[in-house]
């Protein structure tokens, strides 16, 4: 298993690579990214390579660039530096056709207060040609009972389930899910795990930032760890745990980040 | 892979669905829907038994050319100004027009329902005041209908743009009712609401006319009465058009 995707051909993670992008067997791949913000240094030459079915976890901590990251993919924010290529297309020139096949559940997002569940789910499934029927969106993300209730009226959790069955409406074929779980109680959790999985089984490709280590043992083939914007690691959870020589994802992610960004093998 | 993608963009469905939804929206922000409907009404009610009964000119009488002319632009100039800009910049400031630009959907359908439904509400509105207008204080129609729709229509278009620089300036959505308001009663200030023009010192009567508020009046009011319409009004009110969307456009943001 490849320990980092940016040294691509023997090159030094952080120069320009020529490699030809337009890779027809990967869904994702984005090369060299790179984001400031004023000082910051958002987002630091991340190079990520995401095979279609695959679920890719990314981890790190706050502030660590995961959101400028995904965004950047989903074509949300420019990138100062590098190349994004989803299923072969540049998300922001050829916005219209990503918007087709590419789901997304953002960080941040609150939906028109007054309208109800059942509201909202109508409107996001006008915009797709073969929108996922309402009635097994709800079930998916438990939200049946409160399907007449206003936006504004569900507690935080369960805004976040219906941005997470709104991210899946349109039977995306790459879904990109910011902190999906984050906020969720234990049984919602599950729900949403067994709903990743059914993706899984779909070959739909996920990119999913999170927090929670057990989820993403659970459900992400590979994990990128990012830290002060740079990709520190990018391996399986299992190779990860190997790598840190920890006893755990939990412990390996505190043994590989908030420290010096390692050099790449 | 690519090549099987085609970007499709949403249809009269999803058009449908999204004005269903303003629609919805503005419905359930009571404030928002009462206002512009009883304002006018209640402009009305307080001026239609001071404007008396004797005909000023063409057969119509002072409600006809004074009140009338007044009572039909509070409508689009409370929903256009005030109304309109507060719904965009909560769009904005609740990450709602960017979670709709990562959906075919764009962002820009969600303005334009929102400025049908506007249009919409405008109608019931004036539909409204003019209804009791007619019922109950015995108003007469324009000597000149098409001008009076003509009129209607372009002034409800400048009341627009003013309110896409609202939308496009203000920070929060707070921001934008209160410069919302503040423009609403400054227009309205300088264009007859709280009296004539004639009362006010030269200078601003005279700019006043020439805002979206005063000219609209203008206009209205000739319609009315079956005069000629000045082009200074027109002029104004086209001005106002063409000035809100390239102001709105360059400093519109999204998120
Ligand atoms: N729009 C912005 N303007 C200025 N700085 C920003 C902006 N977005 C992100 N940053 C900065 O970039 C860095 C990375 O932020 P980002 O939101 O990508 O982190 P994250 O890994 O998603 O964190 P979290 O786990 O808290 O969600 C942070 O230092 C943040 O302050
Ligand atoms: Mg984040």
């Amino acid at each position: 298993m490849e320990r980092l995707t940016s040294g691509t051909g023997g090159r030094p993670a952080g120069l320009p690579t020529v490699v030809p992008m337009e890779d027809e067997s990967a869904a994702v791949v984005a090369r060299n990214l790179g984001k400031r913000y004023g000082g910051t240094v958002a987002v630091d030459d991340v190079s990520l390579r995401v095979e279609t079915g695959e679920i890719l976890g990314i981890l790190g901590a706050n502030g660590a660039g995961k959101t400028t990251t995904v965004e950047m993919i989903a074509g949300l924010r420019r990138p100062d530096r590098g190349h994004v290529r989803v299923l072969g297309l540049d998300p922001r020139r050829e916005r219209a056709k990503v918007r087709q096949v590419l789901g997304i559940q953002l960080q941040q997002a609150s939906l028109h207060h007054a309208l109800t569940v059942r509201e909202l789910i109508e409107m996001f499934a006008a915009f797709y040609p073969d929108p996922r029927p309402a009635g097994e969106l709800l079930e998916f993300v438990g939200l049946t009972s409160q399907r007449a209730t206003r936006f504004e009226k569900l507690s935080g959790g369960q805004q976040q389930r219906l941005s997470i069955a709104l991210a899946l409406i349109g039977r995306p074929r790459v879904a990109i899910l910011d902190e999906l779980t984050t906020g969720l109680d234990p049984r919602a959790r599950r729900q949403v795990w067994a709903m990743i999985e059914r993706l899984r089984d779909e070959e739909v490709t996920v990119i999913l930032v999170s927090h929670a280590m057990e989820e993403v043992e659970r459900l992400c083939h590979r994990v990128a760890l990012l830290d002060g914007g740079r990709l520190t690691a990018l391996d399986t959870p299992a190779g990860l745990v190997a790598r840190a020589g920890a006893g755990n994802l939990d412990e390996a992610f505190v043994a590989l980040s908030g420290k010096e960004p390692e050099e790449p093998a | 892979m690519s090549s099987a993608i085609v970007a499709r963009s949403p249809g009269p469905c999803a058009w449908l669905t999204l004005i269903r939804c303003e629609a919805k929206m503005v419905v359930r922000d009571t404030a928002g829907l009462v206002v512009p409907i009883g304002l006018p009404l209640l402009i009305l009610v307080m001026n239609a038994a001071a404007a008396g009964e004797q005909v000023v000119v063409n057969g119509r009488t002072a409600l006809d050319v004074h009140v009338l002319p007044l009572v039909f632009t509070v409508v689009p100039a409370t929903i256009g100004v005030v109304n309109m800009p507060s719904f965009v910049a909560y769009y904005r400031r609740a990450g709602i027009l960017r979670r709709l630009s990562v959906t075919p959907a764009s962002p820009v359908m969600v303005l334009i329902a929102q400025a049908v439904v506007s249009l919409i509400q405008t109608l019931i509105g004036i539909g409204a005041a003019f209804a009791v207008a007619l019922l109950v204080f015995d108003a007469n129609l324009p000597v000149r209908p098409a001008a009076a729709i003509g009129a209607a229509l372009l002034a409800t278009a400048a009341m627009y743009a003013t309110g896409m620089i609202v939308a496009a300036t203000a920070p929060t959505p707070n921001a934008a009712v209160a410069i919302g308001l503040v423009a609403f009663f400054a227009l309205g200030a300088l264009g007859g609401l709280f009296g004539g023009r004639e009362a006010l010192p030269e200078p601003l009567a005279v700019l006043g006319e020439r805002l979206p508020f005063g000219a609209t009046v203008e206009c209205v009011q000739a319609a009315w009465a079956g005069s000629a319409i000045d082009p200074v009004h027109l002029v104004s009110l086209a001005a106002t058009i063409v000035l809100g969307g390239v102001i709105s456009a360059v400093f519109f943001r999204w998120d």
